[in-house]
Order: structure tokens, then C-alpha cells, then sequence
């Protein structure tokens, strides 16, 4: 076989395998958007979810899932932020630093459901805030600092020398040169890290069934204090997100049309990471342009 | 050596560099990254006001002898400078030396041009907001006059609020220039500043250096010797981490005492 034919052989291998790759997502997505789209109606995402009646909706459950994003990167981005700056700036290449970043790696890749056990034992019931939306918050920071961690460690990583050394030769410190040149020059890649992790986050189940509950109260939009148990944002009620009910509708759903209320939400719950995935190309190019003074 | 001839004239009106006063007076200096061992044993005293030029082969140490001047080399994990660096007094290379405080009197200019990806006024002002000062006007003021030093005033007045990055690769590097200006330094350190640069770009920043050597004393690391032959008053050969040979610009070009010197400026290797 001549070289020309061997190269020939290898772009096609390349470009099959991409085929292959762009060819399940495709008819994934296809199929769960298709089968869920036609469910998906005004009612559909703003009634309360039924126990044994057909026609229930999800807006329950498509709030918890927010309200649980929402807690989770409260959580998470100003620690895996800090955690990635140490790691980046500030740890000394030793055994130390080493063994701290393969705990981030081990962390990052523990089983969910493990996590989600885990989360059970210390937060619901060591710390007795039983199945709650903060236990669920908690448990999936576990889930998400290392991403975090690793995603600015690497944008700040990605950062030429030249711009850290510029900073210094003017007299800026370490922590001024971190602020005002590391910061925001990784900041493109940083968010884009940021964004796709909420997609996972987001459409996590493991780590939230022992934590977060399987049931959530009849929640009263109107009553925004937080410590009244039908509150919308109380931390300490049970939260049934969105993956999770996809996963007991399945399951042990008594509804007669599980079948539909599950298509449905599916195809939410990836219309919504989808949204997530784009958003974070468009912002991350956006920011680009901008900064490279086009 | 006829890369002298034409600036001989030029030379002659300039003051004897040995007569001049010592800013930097170097002795003993030892530079190892892990068991390499960068810079071997370099003595040389640089003068106040003056432009002094590193030549050598790469890899000879003259930019490790650079760097260790305003402590960069303590960004690079196992490096480790021994001996001493007199400045006013002080050795540099002291473990209870500032190097905030210092890098603020010794800038230092690199090879590629490495604006910030931020306005012109903002790379200006970097070092200046660094060191605390938050006046409009002040930093305004800053700006201009260092703009206007590093002849890049008329080009940007109008646009300083525009990206860095919209300017030449020349214009570049005379904002980098302008930045350490803003700082009033006392020395200026410069890592082959024009390399990556077209020569109407290279002459016009060999213009400026001739300029501020009036009140800043500046060191320069060069692969040109012509440029080092243009500009310097006095220049060190650097090879394989030793000093070979330092003096007077006009004597290191036209009498090399060592035949190394002779063979690297005579182009033989390099």
C-alpha cells in the first residue's frame, strides 16, 4: 500500500468516526425532541404535576431545577474559582500539589449515585436537613467543584506567559496581576467551562434522588418567604427536579400517561441543556471578539 | 568591522562611557535553572545613563543575566541567583529586596510586543493603577507624556480608548514602551526589543533609546550587532554563560581582544 492510499484510508477512518459521532447525537436528539415536542404546550410547563390523573404538567418540577442550578453554582463557581486560582497560581509544583490535583481528578470522577449517597448520609441525616433543595444544592456542588476547579485552572493556564510577565515588570503583585490581566483574559474560557457545566448539573438525577427527594410540596408562588414550607425558595423543603421525574414517571409513575408526561419532559429537559450549550458558544465567541479588538 | 564607520562621526561627540558614573555594578553573578548553570561568575559594572548591549549566541545567558536584574528569574520554578547586583546601595538579588518595589524602577520591555488585551489608556495606566494612584487627571497626564516619549502620541491621541490590539506590531511595541515609561523607571531593561519587528519600526524604537539614555539608564539583549554597534556605548559578549569580553562599543567591535569575540562578531558562528 502506497502512502497516498494509506492517507486516503485514514481521512475516511476520521471522517466516519465524526459521521458516527454527529450521527448519534443527531438521531438522539431527534428522537427525544420528536417524540416530547408535540407534548410540550403552555399548560403542559405551568400546571401542577398530577399523582394519578392524566393531563399533570411539570412546573414544579421545571422550578426546582433552576432553583437547584441556581444554589449549586452559588455554591460552587466562588469555591472552584478559588480552588483553580490555588492551583494555577499559587500551588508549588511539590508531591502536595500533586496529590491535591489527583484528589480534584478522583473527585470529579466518583459514580453520582455514590455522591448522592454520600450527600444522604452527611446532609439529610447527620446535618438532619432531610430530603431538601440545599442537601441536593450540596450534593451537586461535590459533583461540580472539580469541574469548576478544572476549568479555571486551565483557563488561566491558557493564558500566555507574556501577559503574566508584562503585569510584573510594571511592579503589579501576584494578586493584582491575577484581577486585572489573568482574570479576564481567561474569563472567555471560563464562562464557556462554566456554562457547560450548569448543562450538567442541570440534567443530573444520581446524586439528587437521595438528597433532594422524589416529591416536592404544594408549592404557593405567591409566599416568597423563605422559611414558610409551601415557599417556592424555602432551602429546607423536598425538591423533585425535572431529571428526577422523568425518572420516577418511568419507574413507578401511576399516572396512565407516564409515557407522554416523560416524553415531554425530556425533551425540556434537553431543549433547556441544549439552550445552555449554545449560549455558552455564543457568549464565549462574543467575548472574544470583543476583547481581541475587533 | 565597517558596521561602525558610518556612526563614527556620530560618536565622537559622545562622552567617554568609562568616565561615566556606575548605576548597576554586578559582581560574582550565578545563575542555575535546576543543574544547568545559566550564567557563570559575571562581573561588570553598567553605567548611569548610557545604553550598555548583551551580545552571544542563543542560549549564552545574556537574557538570564537580563532577567535577574529585576528578579523575573523568581517566577521560574528552580531558579537560583547567587552573588550580588548593586543598585544604590542594595543588593537586588537580596531576599528581603521589594520586587514590587523594584520592578517599578527597573522596567523591562520584551521581544514580542505583549500589549494587554485592553484600551491604549488602560496599558498605559496598568502599572500606574497598580501602584495605587486613582486620580483622572494624573493618569492622564501620565498618558500623554508617556505616549508622547515613546512617539506615539500623534498616532493614538485620538483613538486611546481603542483596543491595544487594533495598533501595528511596530506600534505595539512602543506601547509596551510608553507602559514602562509611565512608570518613571530608573533603568530599562530590554530583551531584544526590536527582533520581532520590520526595520522602520526597529529605527524608530533605536531613536527613541537614543533619546532616553539622556535620563534612563538601559541595558539591551540584541541578536544585531549592527544594532548594538548603532546605539551602544558600551557591550558585553556573552558565551555559553561567561562574560568573554566587556568594554567600550567602538574597542569590542574594532579590537576584540579575544578571538571568540573576533569569530562571533565577524559572523563566523552565532
Amino acid at each position: 500500500m502506497n502512502a497516498k492510499v494509506t492517507d486516503r484510508l485514514a481521512t475516511l477512518c476520521f471522517i466516519l468516526c465524526a459521521a458516527i459521532t454527529a450521527g448519534t447525537l443527531f438521531s438522539l436528539l431527534g428522537y427525544i425532541v420528536f417524540q416530547g415536542v408535540s407534548h410540550i404546550d403552555w399548560h403542559f410547563l405551568t400546571a401542577d404535576a398530577s399523582t394519578f390523573q392524566a393531563g399533570g404538567g411539570i412546573k414544579n418540577q421545571l422550578w426546582n431545577s433552576f432553583y437547584m442550578l441556581l444554589m449549586t453554582m452559588f455554591f460552587s463557581v466562588p469555591l472552584g474559582i478559588a480552588g483553580g486560582i490555588y492551583l494555577a497560581e499559587y500551588a508549588r509544583p511539590n508531591k502536595i500539589t500533586a496529590f491535591l490535583r489527583s484528589c480534584v481528578e478522583v473527585l470529579a470522577s466518583l459514580p453520582s449515585i455514590i455522591v448522592g449517597m454520600f450527600g444522604m448520609l452527611l446532609f439529610v441525616n447527620t446535618f438532619h436537613w432531610g430530603y431538601s433543595v440545599l442537601s441536593g444544592a450540596l450534593a451537586l456542588t461535590i459533583f461540580n467543584l472539580p469541574v469548576i476547579i478544572r476549568v479555571t485552572e486551565d483557563a488561566l493556564a491558557a493564558v500566555a506567559r507574556d501577559q503574566k510577565e508584562a503585569s510584573f515588570v510594571l511592579g503589579a503583585t501576584h494578586w493584582q496581576t491575577i484581577r486585572t490581566v489573568l482574570l479576564p483574559a481567561a474569563f472567555p474560557g471560563l464562562l464557556t467551562g462554566i456554562i457547560l457545566s450548569v448543562g450538567r448539573v442541570f440534567g443530573e438525577s444520581a446524586a439528587l434522588l437521595f438528597t433532594a427527594g422524589l416529591s416536592t410540596p404544594n408549592l404557593n408562588f405567591g409566599d416568597w418567604n423563605p422559611m414558610s414550607p409551601q415557599s417556592p425558595i424555602n432551602p429546607f423543603r423536598s425538591a423533585e427536579t425535572l431529571s428526577v421525574h422523568i425518572w420516577a414517571v418511568n419507574t413507578n409513575g401511576i399516572i396512565p400517561d407516564a409515557k407522554i408526561v416523560a416524553a415531554g419532559s425530556s425533551a425540556v429537559l434537553v431543549i433547556v441543556v441544549l439552550l445552555f450549550n449554545i449560549v455558552a458558544r455564543l457568549v464565549g465567541a462574543l467575548i472574544e471578539k470583543r476583547w481581541s479588538g475587533k | 568591522m565597517y558596521v561602525l564607520t558610518l556612526e563614527k562621526e556620530k560618536r565622537i561627540v559622545q562622552p567617554n562611557p568609562e568616565a561615566m558614573e556606575t548605576e548597576l555594578k554586578v559582581n560574582n553573578l550565578n545563575v542555575f535553572y535546576g543543574s544547568n548553570h545559566a550564567v557563570k561568575n559575571v562581573s561588570m559594572e553598567i553605567k548611569k545613563h548610557a545604553i550598555t548591549a548583551l551580545i552571544g549566541p542563543s542560549g549564552c545567558g545574556k537574557s538570564t543575566f537580563l532577567r535577574s536584574i529585576n528578579r523575573m528569574n523568581d517566577l521560574i520554578p528552580g531558579a537560583v541567583c547567587k552573588g550580588e547586583i548593586l543598585y544604590e546601595g542594595i543588593n537586588l538579588l537580596d531576599a528581603s529586596v521589594d520586587v514590587v518595589s523594584l520592578r517599578k524602577e527597573i522596567g523591562m520591555l520584551f521581544q514580542k510586543p505583549n500589549p494587554f488585551p485592553k484600551s491604549i489608556f488602560d496599558n498605559v495606566t496598568h502599572g500606574l493603577k497598580c501602584a495605587g494612584i486613582r486620580k483622572k487627571d494624573v493618569l492622564e497626564n501620565a498618558v500623554e507624556e508617556s505616549l508622547k516619549l515613546a512617539g506615539l502620541w500623534e498616532e493614538t491621541k485620538d483613538r486611546l480608548k481603542h483596543s491595544a490590539l487594533s495598533l501595528s506590531g511596530g506600534q505595539q511595541q512602543r506601547l509596551c514602551l510608553a507602559r514602562a515609561l509611565a512608570m518613571k523607571p530608573k533603568v530599562l531593561l530590554l530583551d531584544e526589543p526590536t527582533s520581532a519587528l520590520d526595520p522602520v519600526s526597529t529605527a524608530k524604537i533605536e531613536e527613541l533609546l537614543m533619546s532616553l539614555k539622556k535620563r534612563i539608564t538601559i541595558v539591551i539583549v540584541t541578536h544585531n550587532m549592527q544594532q548594538a554597534a548603532r546605539i551602544a556605548d558600551q557591550t558585553a559578549f556573552f558565551y555559553e554563560g561567561t562574560l568573554v569580553e566587556f568594554g567600550n562599543t567602538r574597542d569590542l567591535f574594532e579590537n576584540p581582544t579575544h578571538t571568540r569575540t573576533k569569530s562571533y562578531i565577524s559572523g563566523q558562528f552565532g
